[in-house]
């Protein structure tokens, strides 16, 4: 198992942001959905190393995050994209992508070739000499997608990747991601249900901090059969599990 | 629940080859993107407007250039490099890219270390770039010596060390205005840390702004006869090398920093940095101005420094010979033409000085913030005799243009040696008569002129053979030299008459007659009814 999360929590405050989540995957894609605050980006930066939980047992790529050694070994084997990604306007988008590949500490021979692959996969091969002040939103987002693949990662945690991207950018992207997910483990955080069902082999619907259905797309579709809210099959099985994890 | 339940791939670990150019290569990147290079072109507009032209008004003399470059290029660097620093270190929060770096594999502190090097760089290039401007011209001006490195090793020391400074309040305190706060604080420590300083033994001496024994200032006697001494430039490098790894070593000791062997290197960093710079505080406390007014600390003080330079003077025959150091060669046609005058005077009368000789002064640190400085031994050595004089650019002072230096030369030095073959000034009338003619015959007989006026003003006293300049403080004088006085010939006085007298007679005349009886003027056996 790539991620092997049991019983994990993270408190902010007064505010339990995950609640005792529970989740194991391998390589594939894998969806997070829930509406806004249900913890889904509080998970993943968790599972990014980002933040320690506050209780619970989290090992992924077989290692512990807690310690420093494995974490650095998890770092080096892990990609991130955060929801608001920042970036250094003067960089390139080659440099930007140079940059991280530097910090992931890729072999410094391979570095060039990383680079070219990642910006070319993201499809910005073309703007690879761009600064990154000079991009569009979408560019600037499909940048930070290259950054988090530039290391080819084990474990490659996106959230809210498509926002921003137009709809023949989000197709190819779901391309990409269902390609990823050949080898490695992918967490999709996001909001689109569309996404999902185009790249997702499992998904998982968090609420308040906890997962409240996990299963493949398919069978949340099935949950929705019935219900009205949604205009997608997928949307009504998502707003069905809602509706029964509030109730 | 479990999602998935395909084993994990496993995939070798991948292996960092090449540290070093990874290291290397993060740097370039750094260095491409540092705000710094930007800085410098407000920095060369600082370094010209305050330092570069001060330093090139100033003799093209090592010493003083060296010191004051010193100073005016650290002040000039320290606000931009600590802002620029600064500003670099809080661009992950500026940028809101901390989450992203944060989770890279790379050791935060190794992380931070590649912006401040880079910082480090321009700064060092823009630095050396401007010492090698003003050091290039010294060059092609000075006459005498060689460039002096320490205070540009200083200047170079300081700059990491600020970097640091600035690195430091801006991971600590990440906000846009911890870069002007920080460089404007930096600003006033360093002007303020001198006001503290009385005397020459002070523990702010360490301060790197302080290139030389701070109330001696840029003195151009200094280092001329004698060695630089390193002392309080070692002390400064020592402090700032230290300063540097402490506050560097500081950012690698928090917990996510790196792994336990980086953090006790980094704590090792810091206490080695704490040490190495309070050792330097404590030593630079102990320096004392030395007798050659350079900063001697005794820890590690060189006796071989203490000796002389070894020096062919440079000299003309005026016609006395008339020989300068030559890294004041420069002066030299403007002194010996300025003692002309005075020396076809006294030029082969027995006992006269067979040459004019510049000599070393010797400093003394008085009381509070006052220094002596003395011409050191005797104005008359050797046989034949040597007069040793001191240039007025071995005072401390305002600077003087060569004519005014060859004016003060003529009215200090001047009346200085012909009273060193007349006789004790303040000795007989006949002594007093003659000198005073001597005086007026070596063309100084106008009020208003070069030289004093012995005969026009009763109250006026001439002041022979040392120099003395605004800013110049003595402590006394060990010798009749330096401060010889010499009292004016008052109007209407026996002596008024006799003087007025022997200095209308032909000079070959007065010559001859001095030959004669100088011996026995000396002895104070001439009256003034004897002089011609």
């Amino acid at each position: 198992m790539n991620v092997e999360i049991t019983g994990l929590t993270r408190r902010f405050g007064k505010t339990m942001a995950v609640a005792g989540v529970d989740l194991h995957a391998g390589p594939g894609v894998f969806g997070l959905l829930g509406p806004n605050g249900a913890g889904k980006t509080s998970l993943l930066r968790m599972m990014a190393t980002a933040v320690p939980p506050t209780s619970g047992r989290l090992r992924l790529l077989g290692h512990d995050p807690g310690r420093y050694g494995p974490r650095r070994e998890i770092r080096r084997r892990l990609g991130y994209l955060p929801q608001s990604l920042g970036y250094y306007p003067g960089f390139t988008v080659a440099e930007f992508v140079e940059y991280f590949a530097l910090l992931k500490e890729l072999p410094t021979a391979k570095i060039p070739a990383a680079v070219a692959a990642a910006t070319e996969r993201v499809g910005l091969d073309g703007q690879a000499r761009a600064r990154l002040r000079t991009l569009s939103g979408g560019m600037l987002r499909r940048a930070g997608i290259a950054q988090a693949i530039v290391n080819e990662p084990d474990l490659l945690l996106l959230d809210e990747p498509t926002a921003g991207l137009d709809p023949e950018q989000r197709v190819a992207f779901r391309a990409l991601l269902r390609d990823l997910g050949q080898r490695a483990t992918v967490v999709v955080s996001t909001h689109l249900v569309e996404d999902v069902a185009a790249a997702c082999t499992q998904v998982a619907v968090m609420d308040r901090g906890k997962v409240v259905y996990l299963g493949t797309p398919d069978e949340l579709t099935a949950r929705g059969q019935g219900h009205d809210v949604g205009d997608a099959p997928l949307e009504r099985g998502y707003s069905a599990i809602l509706a029964a994890a509030r109730s | 629940m479990t999602a998935a339940s395909a084993p994990v791939r496993a995939r070798p670990r991948p292996v960092t080859r090449g540290p070093g150019r990874s290291a290397a290569r993060l740097l370039l990147l750094e260095l491409r993107h540092s705000p710094m290079p930007w800085l410098l072109p407000l920095v060369a507009a600082l370094f010209w407007a305050t330092t570069y032209r001060k330093v090139m008004a100033l003799p093209p003399q090592w010493y003083p250039r060296a010191g004051t470059m010193q100073i005016g290029a650290l002040l000039a660097f320290a606000s931009p490099v600590i802002g620029a620093a600064a500003w670099t270190a809080a661009r992950d929060r500026r940028r809101h890219t901390g989450h992203l770096v944060a989770v890279t594999a790379r050791p935060r502190w190794t992380r931070l270390l590649a912006p401040w090097a880079a910082t480090t760089c321009w700064a060092l290039a823009g630095y050396l770039a401007c010492v090698a401007v003003v050091y290039g011209q010294t060059a092609g001006q000075a006459t005498g010596g060689g460039p002096l490195w320490w205070p540009v090793i200083v200047g170079a020391a300081s700059l990491p060390a600020f970097a640091a400074l600035g690195f430091a309040a801006g991971t600590l305190l990440p906000g846009r205005l911890t870069a002007p706060l920080a460089a404007i604080a930096i600003f006033f420590v360093l002007a303020l840390s001198t006001e503290l300083i009385v005397g020459s033994r002070s523990y702010w001496s360490v301060s790197p702004i302080v290139a030389y024994p701070w109330d001696n200032g840029p003195n151009a006697g200094v280092a001329t006869f004698y060695p630089y001494l390193p002392d309080l430039s070692i002390a400064h490098v020592l402090f700032l090398a230290g300063l540097t790894a402490a506050v560097l070593g500081a950012l690698g000791l928090s917990p996510d920093a790196g792994g336990r062997w980086l953090r006790r290197a980094a704590a090792a960093s810091t206490a080695a940095g704490l040490l190495a710079a309070g050792t330097a505080t404590v030593l630079a406390g102990t320096g004392r101005m030395d007798a050659h007014g350079m900063i001697a600390i005794p820890a590690l003080h060189d006796a071989a420094s203490d000796r002389p330079l070894r020096y062919t003077p440079v000299c003309r025959q005026a016609p006395v010979p008339v020989c300068l150091n030559p890294a004041y060669a420069e002066y030299l046609p403007a002194v010996a033409g300025a003692l002309r005058p005075v020396l076809s005077e006294i030029a082969g009368l027995p006992g006269a000085p067979a040459r004019i000789s510049q000599a070393a002064a010797t400093y003394q640190q008085g009381t509070g913030n006052e220094v002596g400085i003395f011409l050191a031994g005797r104005v008359l050595a050797g046989q034949p005799p040597v007069y040793r004089l001191l240039l007025p650019d071995q005072f401390d002072g305002p600077q003087l243009t060569t004519a005014e230096l060859a004016a003060q030369v003529r009215s200090s030095t001047g009346p200085g040696i012909l009273a060193s073959v007349v006789g004790d000034p303040a000795g007989s009338a006949a002594q007093q008569a003659v000198l005073a003619a001597l005086i007026t015959a070596a063309r100084c007989p106008a009020p208003g002129g070069d030289c004093p006026v012995p005969f026009a003003d009763p109250r006026q006293t001439t002041r022979g053979t040392g120099p003395r300049r605004g800013g110049a403080r003595r402590a006394g004088s060990p010798e009749p030299g330096p401060t010889l006085d010499i009292p004016a010939v008052r109007p209407g006085t026996p002596a008024y008459a006799a003087a007025r007298r022997f200095a209308t007679l032909p000079a070959p005349a007065r010559h001859a007659w001095l030959v004669r009886h100088l011996a026995a003027l000396r002895a104070g056996q001439i009256t003034l009814r004897q002089l011609p």
